[in-house]
């Protein structure tokens, strides 16, 4: 899994540019798709719609925008939907039980992050490749929730916090911008600390990246955590927005976002990325969901249809970032 | 030439302690609490049962040691599964039905190792589309329904016995001796251990990474279609959604087994006992009735705690 | 959440358990159920623990790691017949799929009972389960009459290819060929998934302006596309299907309109009943089809009772549950 230094030649900075042409291309592949719904069905470009795939797409992007800089550092985190369920159970829990929004929301987060420095310190101190740390730890969340949650569901909480799901505000959904302000947040941190420059340099080259005086261990707890408590806002978005939870939220959530990080151009052997490219991942992946349903296309061919655009992204990805070089 | 590219065997003593001490532990320790365990009839339901997974973990360890990956068995497996049920429905012949799926599962394989050496398309990303694409095809062919009404030639091979040892168990043992001749005994098997070491060595030597390479996945898929064969052959049908999942319960197996993900050497044995450990430790946990939920749990500590075994042992 | 199983409620039943303790008893019941996160096979698991305390039989719960996984369910029976349980209690998790299964408990010679999925093969000493198709055409038909016959109607599959999904959603679809009036805008699969309800919901909205009722085929389903109803402030009937416990509070709150009754705790309860009282040679019913009930804002009482406080019905009961 992880060969591959030789195209890690570049310094972190230089990406820029050649991530523009990548992010161009990508955003090329957005819109087509949106033309060719456009043509296809009335409802697809009414401003209702549009916002509608933006709130989707939201939920798929918190997860994948941490999961992002996992793959960056060259790592895998597959734990991801099974820890929005164990968030989303234990917050809502403790709404339920304090009937205050905020200690849940701060309660979800932090079972999140846990969860994800646990992943950290597998992957670190315990040397186990994340691949097999995430999905070790994908079947212990999975057995805690059921145990905790023993097949009831969660359900029914107080106005205010639905708002963070499903309000509006000025016309906008409230996740729309959530979605905003984490891309902005992730997008800087990833180009523009330097902590974010020794993130693609852990994932470009370990072994330099350590040589040259980056604390390459605690970057990656830090990366873990990060991907752990995006998996938790996501577990809040998800308990406001249905207003419920139950033990297999999961299940459905960790392929998609793997899908979103890949297809927005983040490399698996790491170093290379970007949050903004996993934002229009995402949105590829609902616009098309989206369409299915506007079209009344059976569900069946959804795997399928999905499948080859997960291959033709990476592959035009690879074809013109090598014509670019 | 060819000397350079070869990964040693791995000294069996070194790797001992990691996965064989788990499923010693797990044998003694369910031995002793689980009522029935060492039986003959539970100790064959536990082979029998881990044979599927067998057939998927050996070509998947072949995979993982040429640094690549297969995401899609699982769902190949599905898809090759509904062809034996359907071929085998429409021709009444068990045989037609397996060559259909070794058919598909094979070229599944190929598309596999295709999008990996010629369009360079990391092999998580290709074989995570292609488990898309043979999802999504198993849900077309069945329209989601179960396939049944296949002719009983299909499900004796899962319930007949070869000089009382049941068929499948026979299957996955010849298997483990093909894969075990093929990787230790012949020169396709040193050149897979150089696709994950080594490949200069293999260019200089005038072979095409690029052929061996498909050439692995394919055996891969070929592979998939005789489990999608014993599958069926389990259910009596076929359904849509039977194997999902399973390439994941083959990967862990592998690492459990001490196949590295990093260094590309493999072992084959080690497999073999990663994927007993995983049976030996659900049948147990049945047979003692623990809650669902702990056995649940237990699969990712057996993983984890494995894994951690052998990061010691490597770094002592 | 933590009160898991609870047997506090069962002083009740002691003249039940009474009149059914003149022979041995401890026998050991294997439930199996399809998987760990559906709200409904915890009520049947609770069901089935309830009447065996009651008759003084122990129950080993069965439920796969990977939710409705059909090969972990074979193994499980593989191994549950190594154990050889007194009977099982059984719910297949594909019902045709899962007949080898049955029939290696039957050369096993363990007396087995089937609930909630009709299995498609295999020898059975009794089925208890309710109607789907008349759940469905209940529950639909109601949903009409509420609308006067008229409006336009989005229907929410479940999974494609259940025996549970095909036959609900031929029961909606018959009620609305019925009601002329009422025009079926689309049918899509929400895969018995909240978050694939709620947006389907938010997607079929839409493409249409007007949606007047939403025939879910499962409660989850149907507060999904409640949910999307009220994040885009629009209002229609919605019906589900199961009367699961948040259904019964949606339906007390008038944000569902009904649930139809799947009655998971009285198939636990009853088919546990039956296979006991097969062992102990008393008679058995050897099919219960329950009476579709459609739970709504005038008759939710009896079922807002937590599962632990509720009572499993007598083997006279049982009789009259049934619809046939």
């Amino acid at each position: 899994m992880t060969d591959i230094t030789k195209d890690a030649i570049a310094p972190p900075r230089s990406f820029l540019s050649q991530d523009a042409i990548q992010l161009f291309y990508r955003l090329l592949a957005a819109l087509l798709i949106c033309a060719v719904l456009a043509v296809l069905s009335d409802s697809f470009l009414s401003l209702g719609n549009i916002l509608n795939v933006l709130r989707q797409a939201s939920l798929t992007f918190f997860i994948a925008s941490g999961l992002t800089l996992v793959v960056l550092t060259a790592g895998l985190d597959l734990s991801v939907g099974a820890n929005v369920a164990l968030s989303a159970c234990i917050a809502g829990t403790v709404i339920h039980k304090t009937g205050s929004p905020a200690l849940g929301i701060l309660t979800g987060l932090a079972c999140g992050g846990i969860v994800g420095l646990l992943n950290g310190i597998m992957v670190t101190a315990l040397r186990i490749p994340s691949f097999i740390a995430t999905y070790g730890m994908l079947w212990v969340l999975n057995g805690l929730t059921y145990w905790y949650m023993a097949g009831e569901t969660l359900h029914g909480f107080p106005a205010g916090f639905r708002q963070i799901g499903s309000g509006y505000l000025f016309g906008l959904p409230i996740p729309v911008y959530l979605l905003l302000v984490f891309l902005g947040i992730g997008t800087l941190f990833a180009q523009r600390t330097i902590w974010g420059q020794e993130i693609y340099a852990i994932g470009a080259n370990p072994v330099a990246a350590r040589l040259s005086g980056i604390p390459v261990a605690r970057r990656l707890l830090l990366v873990y955590t990060v991907s752990g408590t995006m998996a938790g806002l996501a577990s809040i978005i998800f308990l406001s927005r249905l207003n419920s939870a139950e033990a297999d939220i999961g299940e459905s959530l960790t392929l998609p976002a793997i899908a979103a990080v890949l297809i927005g151009g983040t490399s698996l052997f790491g170093g290379v990325g970007t949050v903004f490219g996993t934002f229009i991942g995402a949105l590829i992946l609902t616009l098309v969901l989206n369409g299915m349903n506007l079209l009344s296309v059976s569900a069946n061919w959804q795997p399928l249809v999905t499948g080859i655009i997960v291959i033709l992204a990476v592959w035009l990805d690879m074809k013109t970032r090598r014509r670019t070089q | 030439m060819r000397e350079a590219a070869i990964v040693s065997e791995p000294n069996p003593l070194q790797r001992i302690p990691g996965v064989a001490m788990v499923l010693v532990l797990l044998i003694a320790l369910f031995s002793v609490i689980a009522p029935g365990f060492l039986s003959v009839a539970n100790l064959s339901n536990v082979l029998v049962q881990s044979t599927i997974l067998t057939m998927l973990a050996l070509p998947m360890t072949l995979i993982i040691m040429t640094e690549g990956l297969d995401l899609s068995m699982g769902a190949v497996l599905t898809l090759t599964s509904l062809c034996v049920a359907i071929v085998s429905l429409a021709t009444k012949s068990m045989l037609l039905g397996l060559g259909a799926g070794l058919l598909v599962g094979t070229a599944f394989g190929i598309a596999n190792g295709w999008l990996v050496a010629i369009l360079g398309i990391p092999p998580f990303v290709a074989t995570l589309g292609t488990l898309g694409m043979a999802q999504g095809l198993s849900l077309i062919v069945s329209d989601g329904q179960s396939v049944v009404g296949i002719p009983h030639s299909v499900r004796d091979i899962y319930s007949a016995t070869l000089l009382g040892i049941p068929v499948p168990i026979v299957m996955a043992l010849v298997t483990y001796a093909a894969f075990h001749g093929l990787l230790y005994h012949t020169r396709f098997g040193t050149y897979i251990f150089a696709l994950g070491g080594n490949r200069e060595a293999l260019r200089y030597a005038g072979l095409s990474p690029n052929r061996l390479l498909i050439a692995v996945y394919a055996i891969g898929g070929a592979m998939a279609g005789i489990a999608g064969l014993l599958m069926t052959a389990r259910m009596n049908s076929g359904h849509p959604t039977a194997g999902l999942g399973l390439e994941f319960d083959a990967i862990a197996a592998v690492a459990v087994g001490g196949t590295s993900f990093e260094r590309g050497n493999g072992w084959l044995l080690g497999t073999l006992l990663g994927v007993l450990s995983v049976g030996v430790l659900r049948n147990g946990l049945n047979l003692i009735s623990l809650p669902s939920s702990v056995q649940v749990a237990s699969v990712g500590v057996l993983v984890i705690v494995a894994l951690f075994l052998d990061g010691l042992r490597s770094r002592a | 959440m933590k009160q898991k199983l609870g047997y506090l409620a069962l002083p009740l039943l002691m003249a039940a358990a009474f009149s059914t303790q003149a022979r041995a008893d401890g026998e050991t019941i294997a439930i199996f159920t399809k998987n760990q996160t559906n709200p409904f096979f915890q009520t049947v698991r609770v069901g089935a623990d309830n009447m065996a305390k009651t008759l003084n039989a122990k129950t080993l719960q069965y439920i796969p790691t990977k939710p409705d996984s059909i090969p972990e369910q074979l193994s499980q029976i593989e191994d549950v017949v190594v154990k050889k349980p007194s009977a099982i209690v059984f719910t297949p998790v594909d019902y045709k799929a899962m007949v080898p299964g049955v029939e290696k408990i039957n050369e096993a010679k363990i007396p087995v009972v089937n609930i909630t999925d009709r299995s498609a093969g295999g020898k059975f000493l009794s089925f208890v389960g309710a109607d789907d198709y008349s759940l469905g055409l209940e529950t639909a038909r109601f949903l009409l009459k509420t609308l006067g016959g008229k409006g336009n109607i989005v229907i929410i599959e479940g999974v494609k290819g259940s025996l549970t999904n095909v036959d609900r959603v031929r029961g909606f679809n018959d009620a609305l060929k019925e009601s002329p009036g009422a025009k079926l805008l689309a049918s899509q699969p929400g895969n018995y998934q909240r978050l694939q309800a709620l947006q389907v919901m938010e997607n079929l909205m839409q493409s249409n302006s007007q949606i007047d009722g939403v025939l879910a085929a499962n409660d989850a389903m149907a507060v999904g596309a409640i949910e999307a109803l009220d994040g885009a402030n629009r209002k229609a009937q919605v019906i589900g299907i199961n009367g699961t416990k948040e259904a019964i509070d949606a339906i007390k709150s008038g944000k569902l309109l009904a649930s139809g009754d799947y009655n998971g705790f009285a198939q636990g309860c009853l088919g546990t009943m039956m296979a006991i009282r097969s062992l102990r040679n008393q008679p058995v019913i050897s099919e219960i089809v329950l009476k579709p009930t459609v739970i709504t804002k005038d008759n939710y009482q009896p079922f807002d009772v937590p599962l632990e406080q509720r009572t499993c019905p007598t083997f006279e009961e049982a009789g009259k549950l049934s619809a046939k």
